[in-house]
């Protein structure tokens, strides 16, 4: 860059020196020989007309000498124009001089010049005449001349002269030239290379020029501009990473694609809500990364009618994860490139606790419909007639009165639940000997197994810690998964109930039975409200479908957690963990 | 110079709507299939009615692809890979369409055998169904990130698929010589696994055609290295 520019700067003053030189030269050269010229022709005009003063006779008699005196050739000339004495030649030899330019010149204006070449002696010749007046009447000229060679010799002498002075001049001047170009240059040269680095991105310097001239402000401007990119560039990453933290930190999976519809970024959301790595997914098409027509088709829909689109899909090798899906576009400042952007958001639990609470309903409406319909029924019965018939009136009184318990217990179980999902049951929590409440359910529950033919054994592991519960609900959680436990065990079978500390901190309390068991895929679902592995049966036997879902809250409530384990048709095991009391320890 | 880019663009864009196009058929063909096997295990009928209905679409959509891939060649005239692509396609096309139209041969069996006694618990079926969508989906990936490599492993479960087909072939004759009333289901049964296993034909088919889109070289009516082994 810097030598580029410095080679032009030498070779232009290069070539204007020498055009200078050439034509300064030339100029002065032709100035020169005008005016030596003239001045010779003077000089030999007034050394002509000194000699008009001597008479005509003496003239042509001393000519030789006059030549010599002025050292010219001396031609005497008679009106007519022949020549009657010339210092060189012999006389009367050439006539016709009178047509002769600086004779007619001389004739005319006094004096007369010419340059000719000079056939009588073959060269190159300077010629000044004059006439020779005698009371006003031209009587002959005087000619004075010489060769030019001589003049050009002077001037080629001179010449030479003012060339070298002028050479050295140039000389001089391109010296000081380069040494003003090279002090000029060298800024300039860093200046490039500044502005160089700042162009390929390093804007982080300051550029260092002295000079307090034009250069030097122009360095002070590129400081200031590059001063005001730095910052520009600061707040313009800093916004950036601001956004890329926003982008990944979000929970709600965004995607964009480009204008070919092609995957260009995802964020984390992203990656973690369809388990597909940023690298495996970008670049490719929305069918091509995820494979899911409905997405596509959505997409589509948001092509055509251009309109934000929101829809729920199924996402994931199974479809199972549901996303709420939201499509639209944006296209950049210069409203060229149409991206589009699709937001995901994961509604999978939301999606779950709808069906949920629809089931439920669902489920409550059904358990309050069954014993309805049997008092509606047996009542219209007893009006209709029925009423007459002592045995049969008591009988389907006793079928109101338990149906409407069975109501009764509903809504009660229904209260502790919602009062248990809500925090609100008080537990009165105090140190509880387990065989103690063991005892006392038994009891209730005795007369029951009796009844089927049920063993009921127990199993107590020595001396046992206290735990931490509430008294009249443990007797609640008992009952209920005993009763659970004599409900679904068929005549002459046993129902085993053990007691063993557990793991650190907790007790363990196991209920068996040898009853029809439990399908493993619906143990899961047991604690759900109104969820029944045996749908008729369990029914049959009055249950109102929320005593696990009951249990399972109460054991929350205390702390601990219900396990249940199944083997189809040989019987279930539960087993409830109750932390320990502290009074015990 | 602009025009050109266009023209591209525009080339590129038509090439991807038929890989795209490819996908879709296979997703819908996958699905058919999944859901073929369910109706079979949940003795679905409404399900499998629902199956030999979107084989319609799936019929629709293989014409369009095929066009599509017609009109490519006539007006771009494409060559070398591109066009190894677009030929290829046209035959995958025509294995998803007859895929599809198995599945819905299979819907209609499950309607049949949903009004019969089931004689047994559907156990290698399933598992045919499950190989041979997977050889769909992993050819169709294979396609996708031209990675032959995975579509030689495809082209080798078929074989499993031929096993299972024949253990289905001598369980249920074993079925029918001890008891003939249990014939009309167990032939039922036998045209589903056959079905089966000519899908896992048509997916090892495009498995083929894919490695020939890769590499250029055909594999068609090789042995794989499990029925060499």
């Amino acid at each position: 860059m810097k030598f580029r520019l410095f080679h032009k700067f030498i070779a232009t003053f290069f070539a204007i020196g020498i055009a200078a030189v050439a034509v300064a030269g030339l100029l002065i050269e032709r100035e020169l020989k005008m005016d030596l010229m003239t001045r010779i022709a003077e000089e030999m005009a007034a050394g002509a007309r000194i000699i008009a003063l001597m008479p005509t006779e003496e003239i042509a008699r001393r000519a030789a000498e006059l030549a010599e005196r002025t050292r010219a050739r001396l031609t005497l000339i008679d009106a007519a124009g022949r020549v009657t004495a010339d210092s060189e030649l012999g006389d009367g030899e050439t006539d016709g001089h009178i047509n002769r330019s600086e004779i007619q010149e001389a004739r005319l204006r006094g004096v007369g010049k010419a340059v000719r070449y000079s056939h009588t002696l073959q060269k190159e010749m300077l010629y000044v005449a004059i006439p020779l007046q005698k009371e006003s009447r031209t009587t002959g000229y005087i000619r004075l001349s010489r060769p030019l060679a001589e003049i050009t010799l002077t001037i080629n002498g001179m010449g030479k002269t003012i060339f070298d002075i002028l050479l050295w001049t140039v000389i001089a001047s391109l010296l000081i030239a380069l040494l003003f170009s090279l002090k000029m240059l060298s800024p300039i040269g860093r200046l490039a290379a500044f502005t160089g680095k700042v162009r390929m991105g390093d804007v982080f310097g300051t550029l260092w020029i002295k000079p307090r001239d034009e250069l030097g402000q122009l360095s002070e401007n590129i400081n200031e501009i590059v001063r005001t990119l730095q910052e520009k560039i600061q707040t313009a990453s800093e916004e950036k990473r601001k956004l890329e933290l926003l982008f990944s930190g979000m929970s709600e999976g965004v995607m964009v694609l480009d204008v070919e519809n092609r995957i260009e970024s995802v964020n984390r959301g992203m990656e973690e809500l369809t388990g597909r790595l940023r690298g495996e997914v970008i670049g490719k098409t929305l069918l091509e990364a995820f494979r899911n027509i409905e997405l596509h088709d959505a997409l589509e829909r948001f092509r055509e009618k251009n309109v934000t689109v929101c829809e729920e899909i199924g996402l994931g090798d199974e479809r199972s994860v549901i996303m709420d899906v939201t499509i639209s576009a944006f296209a950049d400042e210069a409203g060229g490139e149409r991206n589009t952007m699709l937001v995901f958001h994961d509604v999978t639990r939301l999606k779950k606790l709808e069906r949920t609470r629809t089931d439920f309903v669902a489920n409550v409406t059904h358990e309050i419909r069954t014993p309805l319909t049997a008092i509606i029924g047996f009542a219209e019965t007893l009006e209709q007639g029925a009423v007459d018939n002592r045995a049969k009136a008591l009988q389907f009184l006793r079928t109101i009165r338990e149906n409407a318990e069975r109501l009764n217990r509903l809504v009660e179980d229904l209260l502790t639940l919602s009062g248990l999902e809500l925090g609100e049951a008080k537990l009165h929590l105090e140190g509880v000997r387990i065989e103690e409440a063991l005892d006392q359910v038994l009891a209730v529950v005795a007369a029951r197994a009796e009844g089927k033919g049920l063993t009921i054994r127990k199993g107590m592991a020595g001396e046992l810690p206290l735990i931490r519960a509430d008294r009249d609900r443990l007797a609640q959680i008992l009952i209920n998964i005993i009763d659970n436990a004599i409900k679904f065990t068929p005549v002459g079978g046993t129902v085993a109930i053990t007691t063993s500390p557990g793991e650190e901190g907790f007790l363990t309390i196991r209920i068996s039975d040898t009853g029809v068991g439990i399908p493993k895929g619906e143990i899961p679902r047991l604690g759900e409200r109104f969820y029944r592995a045996d749908k008729t049966r369990s029914r049959e036997q009055g249950g109102t479908g929320l005593g696990l879902s009951i249990v399972k809250h109460l054991m929350m409530a205390h702390g601990g957690r219900v396990m249940i384990d199944s083997a189809l048709g040989h019987g279930t095991t539960v087993s409830l963990y109750f932390p320990v009391s502290r009074e015990s320890e | 110079m602009e025009n050109n880019r266009h023209t591209s663009r525009e080339y590129e864009r038509e090439l991807q709507e038929i890989r795209d196009g490819l996908l879709y058929l296979g997703v819908l063909t996958e699905r058919a299939l999944e859901r073929g096997a369910q109706a079979l295990l949940e003795r679905n009928s409404i399900l499998a009615e629902e199956i030999i209905r979107e084989d319609e679409q799936i019929d629709s959509l293989d014409v369009d692809l095929e066009e599509k891939c017609i009109r490519l060649l006539a007006l771009r005239q494409p060559a070398a890979r591109d066009l190894r692509f677009i030929t290829t396609a046209i035959k995958i096309t025509g294995h998803l369409e007859r895929i599809g139209d198995m599945a819905a041969n299979i819907a209609e069996k499950v309607i049949i055998l949903n009004d019969l006694k089931q004689i047994k618990p559907y156990v290698d079926l399933p598992r045919m169904v499950e190989i041979s969508r997977g050889m769909i989906r992993k050819s169709l990936d294979a396609m996708v990130r031209e990675d032959s490599e995975l579509a030689k492993m495809v082209r080798e479960e078929d074989a499993v698929v031929d096993q299972l087909n024949d253990q289905v072939f001598r369980e249920l004759l074993t079925f029918m010589l001890e008891d003939p009333t249990k014939i009309q289901v167990c032939l039922y049964i036998m045209q589903i696994s056959k079905s089966l296993e000519r899908i896992a034909d048509h997916a090892e088919g495009i498995a083929d055609m894919v490695i020939y889109m890769i590499t250029g070289k055909s594999v068609r009516h090789k042995p794989t290295s499990v029925e060499q082994g």
